[in-house]
């Protein structure tokens, strides 16, 4: 009886214990591409009138959005096959099961989040304030300086901001954001805001001209994934974050921005 | 005996008055006023150009100080008029039974404001869908006398405050109608149910239809029929006689507000075409009223162009408008404010953020309709470098 006692007393400390080594082990063991994606293959869902993150060439799709899908595809080890879907309904595809995730520029949207899963963020397209070297511009500190912008762009909206804050900006508004970042670089203003993208694209045009540059704002874009497709969502989880940490991520994001 | 009587019952009477007193005050009490925050004095709208309107979608608004705000905004704007929808669905909740307590908080606000209301009017409730649809614009025929039962009490509890009312939204589409295919004469069988009933209770009532959407799908699509067509459908079957008032839904889309209107494109003079088959139908004498309108600036709509080209093509639009149109009443953009942002394209139609914040195109059209200084290129050239 008294061996029974002690047993029992052993087996309520350490099942406990091993049910949750267990559990750990189970969580964190990577989980079977063929249970999470059971067709055999990853569909991913992507609008093809977005470049330079995707754009279909003649019935093929490229774009940076494509690059990442392949590599988190070999990271995961399974093929990936591209559907290509207006942005209207990529969210359709996704819950009524026509694709496996969607890697499309797609923003985080909170109102979304009773029905997809987003990742971890794999670039910000917030907005950058770009300036000289050697003349780097504080964002809390613009009194007298002359920031260049995409006239009625969110840009626009975030210099009426700080001027509501109390900012003495001067402000030199354009058509098009090439056009602020022209200024920049002629010297003809202190500093340009513009979105990440269109900063980056510019700045490969001009490979001697090398400007600060600052985040301003958050716009992160995530790679979605149906709410109960867990699974899945934990295999791009840790196949994104492997390609962050092997500078993969960093390199394809190079190379079309 | 009889004095006590008398004493007991004349206490019993106060005490009953006292009673239904304090029945009465918690009664008032608990019905929660129309409204808390109507400013004590009407204002007026400061603008040069009254033909400036803009859509409001407050029916959905919780907090009544954000349909005060929005409305603010409209008037400070300079905007003389708003289209607001005024939804059956939430007034009529129970059959023959009409609740104004939320439609009351937005006209009265937006009386107090200065503003004309345009009302739209359309969207079933629950109980005219029996449950025979999931979608809330099932009409059928045999509803048309309910919703005119609706149509002229609203038009009759408004009476003075709300005097143009639009029937229905957007009838040449599927959608529009809960599915069921298109069809002219379900609509002009709608606005026959609806129009008497509408002047008999409030004869200064402007019944204005249409509100069509612009759309090129040819007859016999599922989708929907083209504006053009339906309009002369409506024609043929005698809606002339049924309204006052045109209303057109004219976007931009992707082309400049001069653009050339056609029949097979949609641009934002397509009411020019419209306008051609009131005249042709004998209708050239009524006016029209632009109820939707505008330009979208979405990154990743097809159909949009970029933030400057919206506000410039929004200001010329106003422009050409008021040059050229002359059977034009007012010009309203869709839209002045979501309750809550969509984080998708219709987010970029707008002129003010979910959270109240003015955007630039807000600002560019307050300086055109209030009259101040703004420059004919809000946006400098491009820069050139030094030699």
């Amino acid at each position: 009886m008294k061996r029974f006692c002690r047993l029992l007393r052993n087996l309520t400390l350490t099942l406990p214990l091993a049910l949750l080594v267990a559990a750990m082990i189970q969580h964190y063991q990577p989980p079977d591409p063929a249970v999470a994606f059971p067709g055999g293959e990853i569909a991913i869902g992507v609008d093809g009138s977005f470049p330079p993150f995707a754009s279909d060439d003649g019935g093929k799709l490229r774009g940076l959005d494509i690059d990442l899908g392949l590599a988190l595809a070999r990271e995961i080890g399974a093929p990936a096959r591209f559907l290509s879907i207006s942005y209207h309904g990529l969210y359709d595809s996704l819950i009524s099961g026509q694709v496996d995730l969607l890697i499309s520029a797609l923003r985080i949207e909170p109102a979304r989040r009773d029905d997809v899963r987003y990742s971890q963020p794999y670039y910000d397209n917030g907005l950058l304030l770009a300036s000289e070297p050697g003349a780097a511009l504080d964002a809390e500190a613009l009194d007298g300086q002359r920031i260049a912008y995409e006239y009625a762009s969110s840009a626009d909206s975030q210099i009426r901001a700080w001027e509501r804050a109390g900012a003495q900006i001067e402000k030199l508004p354009y058509e098009l954001p090439v056009h602020a970042l022209d200024a920049l670089r002629y010297g003809q203003a202190d500093g340009a805001l513009t979105d990440a993208t269109a900063f980056r694209l510019y700045a490969r045009t001009q490979e001697a001209w090398r400007p600060g540059t600052a985040y301003v704002t958050q716009d992160p874009y995530a790679i979605a994934v149906r709410r109960d497709r867990a699974e899945a969502w934990k295999l791009v989880e840790r196949a994104l974050s492997a390609l962050k940490d092997s500078g993969e991520l960093a390199r394809i994001i190079d190379e079309w921005l | 005996m009889f004095e006590q009587r008398t004493r007991v019952d004349s206490r019993r009477q106060r005490a009953g008055a006292l009673a239904g007193m304090l029945a009465l005050a918690l009664l008032l009490l608990a019905r929660k006023p129309v409204t808390d925050l109507l400013p004590a004095e009407r204002q007026t709208v400061d603008t040069v150009k009254p033909q400036v309107c803009v859509h409001t979608l407050l029916e959905n608004e919780v907090e009544e100080a954000s349909i005060l705000r929005s409305l603010e905004l409209a008037r400070e704007m300079g905007a003389s008029a708003i289209v607001q929808f005024f939804p059956w669905a939430y007034v009529e909740r129970e059959r023959g039974r009409y609740d104004w307590g939320l439609t009351d908080r937005i006209a009265r606000h937006a009386e107090r404001q200065g503003l004309r209301i345009i009302a739209r009017l359309g969207l079933m409730p629950d109980w005219a869908r029996d449950g025979k649809t999931e979608t809330l614009n099932h009409l059928t025929e045999d509803l048309f006398p309910a919703f005119a039962d609706y149509a002229a009490a609203f038009a009759k509890h408004y009476a003075g405050v709300v005097d143009h009312l639009i029937i229905w939204n957007e009838p040449n589409l599927s959608f529009e109608w809960g599915y069921q295919p298109v069809d002219a004469a379900r609509y002009v069988g709608l606005l026959k149910a609806s129009y008497a009933r509408i002047k008999a209770a409030n004869p200064q009532a402007v019944i204005l239809a249409g509100a069509l959407a612009p759309t090129l799908e040819p007859r016999g699509s599922a989708m929907g029929l083209s504006d053009l067509e339906f309009l002369q459908d409506m024609y043929d079957l005698g809606a002339g006689s049924y309204f006052d008032v045109l209303a057109i839904h004219s976007y931009g889309f992707r082309e400049p507000p001069e653009a050339e209107p056609g029949r097979d494109r949609l641009n934002f003079r397509r009411g020019e075409l419209l306008r051609e088959i009131m005249r042709a139908n004998g209708d050239g004498h009524k006016p029209a009223t632009i109820t939707e309108s505008g330009w979208n600036d979405h990154p990743r709509w097809a159909q949009a162009v970029r933030p400057p080209q919206r506000t410039a093509y929004t200001l010329r639009a106003f422009e050409f408008a008021g040059r050229n149109w002359d059977w034009l009443e007012n010009l309203c953009l869709w839209a002045l404010r979501f309750p809550a942002d969509v984080h998708s394209y219709p987010d970029n139609s707008t002129l003010v953020s979910a959270d109240f914040l003015e955007k630039p195109i807000y600002f560019a059209l307050q300086d055109y309709a209030r009259g101040w200084a703004r420059s004919e290129r809000p946006w400098l050239p491009p820069p050139k470098a030094k030699a």
